[in-house]
């Protein structure tokens, strides 16, 4: 029996990150797949980032982790979203060569120190004490002390199209078959979630003279802090909408579509949802925007975003025919939707370690979530805590004031879901100080507490720290107003009577540190981060402190920790509802009790009182 | 750390002093800007030292005790500091009004043993009482908005909520997902709705102002020349002996307060020190009391000696009276009648009881008149108020050039400062609200 510090089981985006996490620590990783083929595949759009996953990708990156890299190394297109709605809310969008994606990720794989990745099926896991033995379809064993799921949507996967289903997993691949059922004889309850993708069409056949072109912002920055120089915008992106057409082939074809019939059991996701499910809830919408995406360099295949569903096969064509640019496309793949067992992920710990189980991991869709961010994150937190698991070091949690991991996190362990688990900006409630922008500053110093951050980069990130004080002291810099009177006289800027600074400056609405430098060129040493920084903190200086105060109560809670054995049906003073939904998620802290969905101020108050007496008691 | 809390501790409208406490890191800081003594410098302040000193309220001034406790050897074991007021609702509403305008913010219900007990001040037996009191105080919120008035205030309150979970369900919307590209009508709506909450909200306020009567009852202040039975009325109005009543001039030296209720109102009396000019130092403070009293009164019971004629400066203070709500009241009716008849007096004798629950009635009229309609809904405490009144400022900091992001912060804001009226204070909708209200995705 082949022996490792710890065996990941998927090379999913969150397989990925928690196999480079562990290795990158000095683990022996070994880093099972179903096939290699599928390493890092992007199996729905071929895109990364967005709203609010533009931030979880900026997330893992300060972490140390491998997905900003890999997107900026196969970036075919990339724009910021939300521009001009405030700095909260920015994200990179990406199109990324999902055939390159896949190969630079392998490769990374493949040349790491530590890092052993190998076709196989796990089937049976055993729990032998410390020791966690891991079973494969071929008979083979091995063995680690941590073990890590992240099998995505493969296990007990089906696909379907119309009444066709067959048991495979995304794309064809072949699916888990066994996995679940050791998971049941754990003691995991299953959930089955249930999601989509639409079709491909070849290029050649689409009209693009019908269509509305979206090209790539230029001068616009990396997803890593670590790749130097400008993306560059390599191909196009297309948008067209449903026809009236498209409309009643969907509605007189209803009786057809599996979600309606009641072939498809899983719960599907509401925010991404088919385009026959848009067309029920909304029936007054008279169109819906769909996206042409390109898939890759290497091939014609043309993503439709917008178009998931599971209509029977010569339903999607006539559908896809009746799209304006699309009359003549050429299908390639079909649309389907997929249903797949994933654990009902309030049985982890914030560490997301499954509860009572030392050891064992939990990563990505497996735990009921939905996304390749939302997966590379969990990753990236499960590979740093099975690594420092095996350091017997403490685990590490990040808060809700921390990122949007945090947030990911909590709210799955928490609350629950009952759908795949989107992250969106509105679930974060400190989303002024979580931004993309300011990861770097948020999270490296963590990165490099669990050795994921390597010298190089701490170092670049001490300079740019240095640089930014340095920049910000400069914000103290008195003008002579007399000086600058076209400057907000260009900017619809009353002109102030007494010389002010450049802090005060940027306090006006309209003024940005980029415009009064290109007056005063004082800031030229700086790079367009540092400027774009200092312009953020100078000008929410009021807002950013507003958040400070609410993160300053928030934290309160969350520090005060419960302890582990802490017995709440043993206590009078709490509700017996609210005792009982405490005791089953058993929370770190005051803080994530207070989010048990159940639990009232009212028994937050008295369960602090009941903590600290429990402290007592137990001191003396 | 915790924010700087404060709150009036002594029970309202009862006893000479009052005391408003507060506590947190910024308890000094905040007292520095608002008082003052000869003896105290604030770098070297003496804990546990009662200083006598001047607390500013706008442009007056109030003579009163202050008293600072260092962390950790105070109640709740943070810095403290406490305030020993002359008594009286006005007044010490004031006060707090002053420390809040400062920077502190009005303490929950409990708070202040909550923090003793997190800062480790109380016993584990005491612990066990707080906990009955945190339960009994959810049960007594619960009761109090089941109450018929705290009922319509908590429904309007949901109501105001409620749309702001639907703004909020549309800019969310539009951040989530910018593709879609509904920006500019969402703001248009969201602006158009938040307007409409702005005018709810003052319309609440001003209601509730204009009906705090109710709740906090009629401030009447008793004024006249010495001597002329002002302590003898209030001890009439009470029915019992509260003010010392001698034939010497400016036996009253301090205001005298307390309440009785009438038709359900309670009628806060103030007996002030006679107005006039004094070169005694106690009494001086009195007589300026007595200015301020006046000026926060809801209405003036102006008392004359109807044995004797006016003197000068009684018309003076009649003049002074004619733009504040007041009554004329003629005393010693007694006695043999000197005194002209005084438009719309009324005669009494606080000595003999006469005319007493004219009087009263009177009291109630003048004040409640006909402009009050008990079924306006008002809110029931000045908690309530003062989240009402953040709310109107809150709405008032949204611009046309405040950013989406900002926006969405601060119709949260908003949304959890109108919660402490409803109690809801965790809004789990707006995510479902997103998906139901709007077709979005990929």
């Amino acid at each position: 029996m082949e022996n490792f510090d710890a065996i990941v089981i998927g090379a999913g985006h969150a397989g990925c990150e928690a196999a480079l996490a562990l290795a990158r620590t000095g683990n022996r990783t070994l880093l099972l797949t179903l096939s290699l083929d599928a390493v890092a595949f992007l199996a729905c759009n071929p895109s990364i980032g967005g709203t609010a996953k533009g931030q979880l990708v900026a997330e893992v990156d300060a972490l140390g982790g491998e997905m900003g890299v890999n997107i900026d190394k196969t970036c075919l297109q990339i724009r910021m979203l939300n521009r001009g709605k405030g700095p909260a809310v920015q994200s990179l969008r990406a199109q990324a060569d999902k055939i390159e994606y896949h190969n630079e990720m392998k490769h990374t794989l493949e040349n790491t120190p530590d890092l052993f990745l190998r076709q196989g099926e796990a089937v049976d896991i055993q729990e032998c004490g410390e020791v966690k033995i891991v079973k494969t379809a071929v008979g083979e064993e091995y063995q680690a002390r941590a073990l890590v799921f992240a099998t995505g949507v493969y296990l007990q996967s089906r696909i379907i199209i119309g009444d066709y289903t067959k048991d495979v997993g995304p794309n064809g691949f072949s699916s888990a078959k066994l996995l679940s059922f050791s998971l049941e004889r754990l003691g995991i309850k299953l959930l089955r979630f249930k999601t989509g993708t639409p079709a491909r069409v070849n290029s050649r056949s689409i009209d693009f003279s019908k269509l509305e072109v979206q090209y790539g912002e230029e001068n616009i920055q990396n997803f890593s802090f670590m790749t130097k120089g400008k993306p560059q915008n390599k191909a196009v992106c297309h948008l067209t909408y449903t026809s009236p057409k498209t409309h009643e082939i969907i509605k007189a074809n209803l009786d057809k579509a599996p979600v309606f019939s009641g072939l498809i059991k899983g719960v599907g996701p509401r925010y991404c949802p088919s385009i026959e499910t848009k067309i029920v809830r909304f029936a007054d919408k008279e169109r819906h925007q769909l996206f042409l995406e390109p898939e890759a360099m290497s091939t014609n295949e043309v993503y439709i975003q917008g178009f998931s569903t599971s209509m029977p096969a010569s339903v999607q064509r006539e559908m896809i025919h009746s799209v304006p640019g699309l009359e003549n496309a050429e299908i390639m793949r079909d649309s389907y939707a997929i249903e797949y067992d994933c654990i009902e992920p309030r049985q982890l710990m914030p560490t997301l370690q499954l509860k009572g189980h030392e050891g064992l991991f939990f990563a990505g869709q497996i735990n009921g979530t939905s996304g390749y961010e939302e997966a590379a994150a969990q990753g990236i937190i499960a590979g740093i805590n099975a690594s420092l698991f095996l350091q017997n070091k403490p685990q590490l949690v990040l808060s809700r004031s921390d990122g949007y991991i945090g947030v990911l996190i909590d709210d799955i362990v928490t609350k629950g879901t009952n759908e795949p688990y989107r992250m969106m900006t509105s679930r974060a409630e400190y989303r002024l100080w979580l931004r993309q922008d300011n990861a770097d500053l948020r999270l490296t110093e963590i990165g490099r507490r669990v050795g994921l951050v390597s010298d190089a980069r701490y170092a670049m990130f001490n300079d740019k720290c240095q640089k930014l004080e340095r920049c910000q002291n400069l914000l103290q810099t008195k003008v002579v107003i007399s000086e600058l009177h076209q400057l907000f006289i260009e900017n619809d800027e009353s002109i102030p009577k007494e010389n002010m600074t450049i802090k005060d400056m940027l306090k006006r609405s309209r003024l940005d540190i980029f415009k009064i430098n290109d007056k005063l060129h004082i800031f030229d040493e700086f790079d367009y981060e540092i400027l774009n920084e200092v312009n953020i903190i100078a000008k929410y200086e009021g807002y950013l402190k507003q958040q400070d105060e609410e993160i300053a109560k928030f934290k309160k809670f969350e520090s005060t920790l419960i302890p582990e054995d802490f017995d709440y049906l043993k206590y009078h003073g709490l509700r017996i509802e609210a005792a009982e939904k405490l005791q089953e998620i058993k929370p770190l802290s005051l803080g994530q009790a207070s989010r048990v969905s159940g639990v009232s101020p009212a028994d937050i108050a008295v369960l602090s009182v009941l903590i600290k007496k429990f402290n007592e008691e137990k001191r003396d | 750390m915790s924010d700087t809390i404060a709150c009036i501790s002594t029970p309202l409208g009862r006893g000479a002093i009052s005391i408003i406490r507060m506590s947190g890191a910024e308890s000094l800081k905040i007292a520095e800007q608002v008082f003052s003594s000869n003896k105290l410098n604030y770098k070297n302040i003496i804990p546990n030292f009662l200083y006598l000193g001047n607390f500013k309220i706008k442009e007056m001034n109030e003579r009163c005790f202050m008293v600072h406790f260092r962390a950790p050897y105070s109640y709740t074991g943070e810095d403290m500091v406490e305030f020993q007021v002359h008594g009286g609702t006005l007044l010490t509403q004031k006060i707090l009004e002053t420390l809040i305008s400062c920077g502190a913010r009005l303490a929950e219900h409990g708070e202040f043993s909550r923090r003793a007990f997190e800062n480790g001040k109380l016993s584990l037996d005491e612990a066990e009482a707080i906990i009955g009191e945190i339960n009994a105080e959810s049960e007594g919120e619960l009761a109090a908005s089941l109450s018929v008035a705290g009922g319509q205030l908590k429904t309007a309150v949901e109501v105001l909520q409620g749309q702001l979970t639907e703004c909020l369900a549309q800019i969310e919307a539009v951040l989530d997902y910018p593709e879609e590209d509904f920006e500019e009508e969402t703001k248009d709506s969201v602006f158009f709705t938040l307007q409409e909450i702005e005018s709810k909200i003052k319309g609440l306020v001003k209601n509730s102002e204009s009906l705090k009567y109710i709740n906090n009852g009629i401030n009447i202040a008793i004024v006249g020349a010495p001597n002329v039975g002002k302590s003898s009325l209030l001890n009439a109005l009470l029915g019992r002996e509260r003010a010392i009543v001698t034939d010497i001039e400016g036996t009253t030296r301090d205001t005298i307060s307390d309440s009785i209720s009438y038709n359900g109102i309670k009628l806060n009396l103030v007996d002030t020190a006679g107005l006039r000019e004094t070169s005694d130092i106690v009494e001086q403070i009195g007589v300026e009391k007595s200015k301020a009293t006046i000026e926060h009164a809801d209405i003036v019971l102006f008392i004359l000696d109807g044995s004797r004629a006016m003197t000068q400066e009684e018309e003076d203070i009649l003049k002074e009276l004619k733009n504040k709500n007041h009554l004329v009241i003629v005393n010693k009716s007694d006695k043999e009648r000197v005194l002209n008849r005084q438009e719309g007096e009324i005669e009494i004798s606080a000595l003999k009881g006469k005319n007493i629950e004219k009087l009263k009635d009177e009291i109630f009229k003048k004040v409640i008149k006909d402009e009050i309609d008990f079924n306006k809904i008002a809110v029931a405490n000045e908690r309530q108020l003062s989240a009402l009144k953040q709310s109107a400022n809150i709405i008032e900091s949204i611009t046309n050039d405040t950013s989406m992001d900002i926006i969405a912060m601060q119709i949260k804001l908003l949304w959890q400062t109108l919660g402490k009226i409803t109690g809801m204070t965790e809004n789990e909708e707006i995510i479902d609200l997103i998906f139901e209200k709007f077709c979005l995705g990929k």
